[in-house]
């Protein structure tokens, strides 16, 4: 028993996995934090193509030896001005515009990474890599997270009112466009540190999963922040610790987690899951089928 | 001249450049057709959630010791199916519920795959490995792709119809269910046609690019199609021998070569391109 238990605390002996599990857990927080306006709005694969849009910047630094984040601000800046501008200028959908522009943003990173191969990993930009993340990038993750965190909390009520109604929003003086901007810096700050820990395949579910499994559990948007940012903290955090166990992949267990917490809440959400519903029907048809008996 | 000559030839005495080329002919064509109904019909990220999806059913597949492709197939199926029963069940949007539940299939994917021993490379399913193909890959792809490409050709007017107006479609007595689910199926046999080719990532690309390239030509949806063929195919040509010769990755290559050919088209197109837009701009009434 005790034996069990010393291997359960392994990982809390080696400074990596230490490391490897606070930045996990912070960068999972704040993406949370981000995911409960996210899926709101219906802006998920936003998400998804700012994820793959980000690897041809983030693999150019790594290849001019410049810090990953602003190599990978300029590719993020780069892919929103270039979908905003052909969709105004063009007749195709959104969605079109927006595959066509991450993926040959996306292709653009691998072809850089298949030509200097020795300098960048494309493995590492896809997948993430967690636990052998160098000081200097937890310093940019962390800092990163931190300051889009401290961000957050001053202005998420201003951010809810404008998502929520942009008229009335305007009407008490709080400035929309501004806050648009602002949130969207933000969301490419934190899928720029998601790409450390999950990788720029799975950034999406950090941005989106943790909200909406919250969306299942609750009504009030303060309580879903709250759900959603411990969601995304312990699903990380224990995704990390999970990893050591299995040898990498901690990006893959991360999202897997969040997942399968996802799909619990589906079912069994109080008020909002698959059983309850099945059971509000069922008490109905019962109701009704007692009244006309009667 | 013979420079220009030698650039194409010289690296098609190949042998492995030969197949790499007729692959990646075959996938580029396949993918074409199949994007032209996607731009239509507002599926493109339906090709993005699809194709991360296969990811667990090819690993899994790999642990069964069956096909490949009849995994993949399956995940990228359930992947489909797996977000219209969460959407219909749950008040989640469609775009969050599709986002989950291909991240999901992806992640899993990535855990079981780090816990199998397998020759598979990841970096092979996820970007492809087209210089690598076989004789045995080549006739997979070729069937898988000829059929596809056949049943799409057939029904050409059908799944037009339904992309366009599926309630039209409906009351002229079409089958709309089963087009729908058949345009999903087609979907998915696509990507796995395209796994070897370009991998699981980059085949987003070929599912978009040519299509949103050839609705910026015509308006005509016969005419798309052959552009949207055409320029794909000659995507992959170029894209498979310009890669050999800067020594890059050959998925790569055919996509921003693609997305070339959309630029060149959103700049210079005829009738819709921004370079027309402006110069005919002052000829419309001020209203």
């Amino acid at each position: 028993m005790t034996e069990w238990l010393t291997e359960l605390l392994v990982p809390f002996s080696y400074n990596y996995m230490l490391k490897a599990m606070w930045v996990s857990a912070l960068v999972g927080g704040v993406c949370a934090f981000l995911s409960a306006y996210l899926m709101l709005k219906g802006w998920s694969l936003m998400g998804d193509a700012l994820g793959h849009s980000i690897v041809p910047g983030v693999a150019g630094a790594y290849i001019l030896g410049a810090p990953f984040a602003v190599g990978a601000f300029f590719a993020g800046l780069l892919a929103a001005l270039a979908m905003q501008f052909v969709k105004h200028k063009s007749r195709l959908r959104e969605d079109a515009v927006i595959g066509l522009v991450f993926t040959a943003l996306f292709a653009l990173g691998l072809l850089m990474a298949s030509i200097w191969p020795t300098s960048v990993s494309i493995q590492t930009i896809v997948l993430g890599n967690i636990l052998a993340i160098s000081d200097e990038d937890v310093v940019q993750v962390a800092i990163i997270a931190a300051v889009s965190l401290a961000i957050l909390l001053l202005v998420w009520k201003d951010l809810m009112v404008t998502f929520f109604d942009e008229s009335h929003a305007r009407s008490i003086g709080i400035r929309t466009g501004f806050l648009k901007v602002l949130f969207f810096t933000l969301l490419s700050a934190c899928t720029v540190a998601a790409l450390q820990t999950v990788g720029a395949c799975l950034v999406i579910a950090m941005v989106v999963t943790p909200g909406a499994t919250a969306y299942l559990l609750t009504d009030r948007f303060g309580r879903l922040i709250v759900i959603s940012v411990a969601l995304g903290v312990l699903t990380s955090f224990f995704g990390a610790y999970i990893s050591y166990f299995l040898d990498g992949a901690t990006g893959g267990v991360i999202v897997t987690l969040q997942t399968l917490i996802f799909l619990f809440a589906f079912y069994f959400a109080p008020k909002h899951g698959v059983l309850a519903a099945r059971r509000r029907r069922k008490a109905l048809t019962d109701g009704a089928s007692v009244e006309s008996a009667a | 001249m013979i420079t220009l000559i030698d650039f194409f030839v010289m690296p098609l005495s190949y042998p492995f450049m030969q197949r790499a080329l007729v692959v990646s002919l075959l996938v580029a064509a396949v993918c074409a057709v199949l994007s032209c109904y996607l731009v239509l019909k507002g599926w493109s990220l339906m090709g993005d959630a699809i194709s991360h999806a296969v990811l667990p059913g090819i690993v899994i597949a790999y642990v069964l010791s069956i096909p490949l492709a009849i995994g993949a197939f399956v995940a990228g199926l359930a992947c489909a199916l797996l977000t219209g029963y969460l959407k219909e069940n749950s008040r989640v949007k469609e775009d969050t519920v599709m986002g989950i539940v291909f991240s999901g299939m992806f992640g899993f994917g990535l855990v079981i795959f780090t816990k199998v021993e397998t020759e598979q490379h990841l970096n092979h399913i996820l970007f492809g490995n087209v210089l690598g193909v076989t004789v045995q890959d080549l006739i997979e792809t070729a069937i898988v792709a000829g059929g596809t490409l056949l049943v799409v050709l057939l029904k050409r007017r059908d799944l037009l119809l339904y992309c366009f107006d599926p309630n039209h479609a409906r009351s002229i007595g079409l089958p709309v269910r089963v087009l729908h689910y058949g345009l999903l199926v087609l979907l998915s046999l696509t990507i796995v046609a395209s796994l070897k080719a370009v991998g699981i990532i980059l085949v987003i690309a070929m599912l978009i690019g040519p299509g949103a390239t050839a609705y910026l030509l015509t308006d005509s949806f016969e005419r798309m199609l052959l552009i949207a063929i055409t320029v794909a195919m000659a995507s992959a040509a170029l894209g498979t021998i310009v890669s050999f010769h800067i020594d890059g990755a050959t998925g790569a290559c055919i996509v921003l070569l693609q997305a070339l050919f959309f630029i060149l088209a959103f700049l210079f197109a005829p009738k819709r391109g921004i370079l027309r837009q402006r110069q005919s701009l002052p000829d419309q009434p001020a209203s």
